[in-house]
């Protein structure tokens, strides 16, 4: 399955639209990293509104992408998590490790993407 | 034998159904009720008791107890009268089946082996009704005072506030943290203060659901400031090993309201002097 | 049902899924099962590259109550310390090793019967609430 990878000023902005396969969350993650690349983003957001149920596999590789990318000067924002997931995720113990900046909608992702930038730039915390 | 005792009652139905009312008005448990509504009463219970006689079946006791049950919550009638009125007729029909068969003790004694099982099983039927229609209400009741005290208010675009009342455990701690989210997306929400000054006791059961409350609300963009943990309780908390480093503490919700607006970017000026 | 591969376990997601809405859970604990049952399912792919889960209804043994079990058996490496792996946290391949220790969180009971070299099984049940 191709997933679009938009281009929104300097950020590129990837909606997850169903579930993925392993393969095909390997094949996205390469996608992005490359594509933040070749553009040369500052952000990225990737939606995950579709999605009914966020594993430990795919909240580690919603992780790992987030980490790449600051490594590739890009700052991410997962935006979308449903209540249900957000729980799951916590009680799953999710807590312990993650590190991903997370906003309620598209929107508020871009809001925070802007904020983090612009702190960095300040050089000083958020 | 089931049989003939349906028979034997609807072949003296008028005679049983006049000492039934005439008994049941001694005993006052038709106070206030008209003729007909006496009479609506008598015929749904004894067209229960002889349909059970004449099938060997319960279905009509099991339909008859849900209708009056029904009845005693909507508080038409007491559990008192329905009961009285069922072991008033048990009697009633118990004497006149003696009254009948004095005479022919064999007949007698099949006639009330047969009866009596029979007419005990009704009456457990019906209490049983009233005690899980009593049950359910208890449970709505539970539940709506559950949501009552899971209030979430919106006192400024992007805050909330949830002031959390009485005693934490872990179901309502859930059902707290499940309302939550769904208010923060519904009024897309930024902050959230959960004042606890109204929770007298804070362990480390309560910590730790405070920490996957905010954990959680992070998830969805939202940042939680939380209030009004005594000093008393805070000593508490300390003792337990809980680490609160990782939440936004403030004394009261005065100062977690502030806080929240310094956040936001909001500036709250007095007009006059 | 067969799990073999990584598409196996979004089919086994999906009737967990499927299941848990139709006997009445909520959404937080349909969301809760249908993870627990990835968790366990990668596991087997992960670790013993093949193996079966059966998802069904479950009924408490002393009755009145209504639920949801899971099974899920494979003939992998088995596991030396289950204590250790139970650990929040725990984990030997990369992940953030919440497999077990993440369903076990997720679901109301969880059994884990394991030998070195004779496989796996792990059985976990979430029961309904009563409204």
């Amino acid at each position: 399955m191709d997933i679009p990878i938009l281009k929104i000023e300097d950020f590129l902005v990837v909606t997850i639209q169903s579930e993925l396969s392993d393969d095909e969350i390997y094949a996205l993650q390469e996608d992005i990293l490359s594509r933040i690349k070749d553009v040369g983003a500052t952000g990225l957001i990737i939606d995950i509104t579709a999605l009914d149920i966020v594993d430990s596999f795919m909240g580690r590789t919603l992780s790992n992408i987030a980490a790449t990318a600051e490594l590739l000067g890009a700052k991410s924002v997962v935006v979308g998590i449903r209540p249900a997931v957000a729980v799951t995720l916590v009680e799953l113990g999710i807590r312990v490790k993650w590190n991903v900046n997370t906003a309620l909608n598209l929107e508020r992702g871009i809001k925070l993407l802007k904020r983090l930038i612009e702190a960095e730039r300040r050089g000083g915390a958020s | 034998m089931k049989k003939e005792l349906s028979i034997l009652f609807e072949s003296h139905a008028d005679r049983l159904k006049e000492e039934w009312i005439t008994e049941m008005r001694e005993s006052g448990l038709l106070a206030k009720m008209s003729d007909t509504e006496t009479e609506k009463r008598y015929t749904a219970l004894y067209n229960a008791v002889v349909s059970t006689f004449s099938t060997g079946k319960f279905d009509d006791v099991e339909r008859y107890a849900k209708e009056i049950t029904e009845g005693v919550v909507l508080r038409d009638t007491s559990v008192e009268r329905i009961i009285g009125g069922i072991l008033k007729l048990r009697d009633i029909y118990e004497r006149f089946i003696f009254s009948e068969y004095r005479d022919d003790e064999e007949m007698l004694y099949q006639l009330l082996a047969s009866y009596e099982p029979v007419a005990n099983n009704i009456l457990t039927i019906v209490t049983m009704a009233f005690v899980e229609a009593r049950e359910q209400v208890i449970r709505e009741q539970q539940k709506a005072m559950m949501s009552l005290s899971t209030p979430v208010l919106q006192i400024r675009d992007e805050i909330l506030v949830l002031p959390l009342i009485g005693t934490i455990d872990s179901e309502r701690a859930e059902q707290i943290l499940e309302e939550l989210l769904k208010r923060i997306v519904e009024l897309t929400a930024s902050v959230v203060i959960i004042d606890l000054t109204g929770v007298p006791v804070i362990d480390s059961l309560v910590a730790n659901h405070m920490i996957k409350t905010v954990q959680a609300a992070k998830m969805l963009g939202a940042d939680t400031i939380i209030t009004g943990i005594s000093p008393v309780n805070a000593q508490t908390l300390a003792g337990l090993g809980v680490d609160l480093s990782m939440l936004i503490t403030k004394n009261n919700l005065r100062a977690g309201l502030w806080h929240a607006e310094k956040m936001l970017g909001f500036k709250v000026i007095r007009e006059t002097e | 049902m067969n799990i073999t591969s990584s598409a196996d376990i979004i089919a086994a997601r999906g009737k967990g899924r499927e299941l848990a809405m139709k006997m009445g859970f909520s959404v937080v604990d349909q969301t809760k099962i249908t993870t627990a049952i990835s968790e366990l399912t990668r596991n087997i792919v992960t670790y013993a590259g093949k193996g079966e889960v059966i998802i069904k209804k479950a009924e408490s043994e002393t009755g009145g109550k209504n639920g949801i079990v899971v099974v899920c058996r494979d003939e992998g490496p088995g596991i030396e310390d289950i204590q250790l792996v139970l650990k929040s946290g725990f984990s030997t391949s990369e992940s953030l090793g919440l497999g077990l220790s993440g369903a076990k969180q997720l679901m109301d009971e969880f059994e884990i019967k394991s030998k070195p070299g004779k496989g796996t099984i792990v059985t976990i049940k979430k029961w309904l609430r009563r409204r």
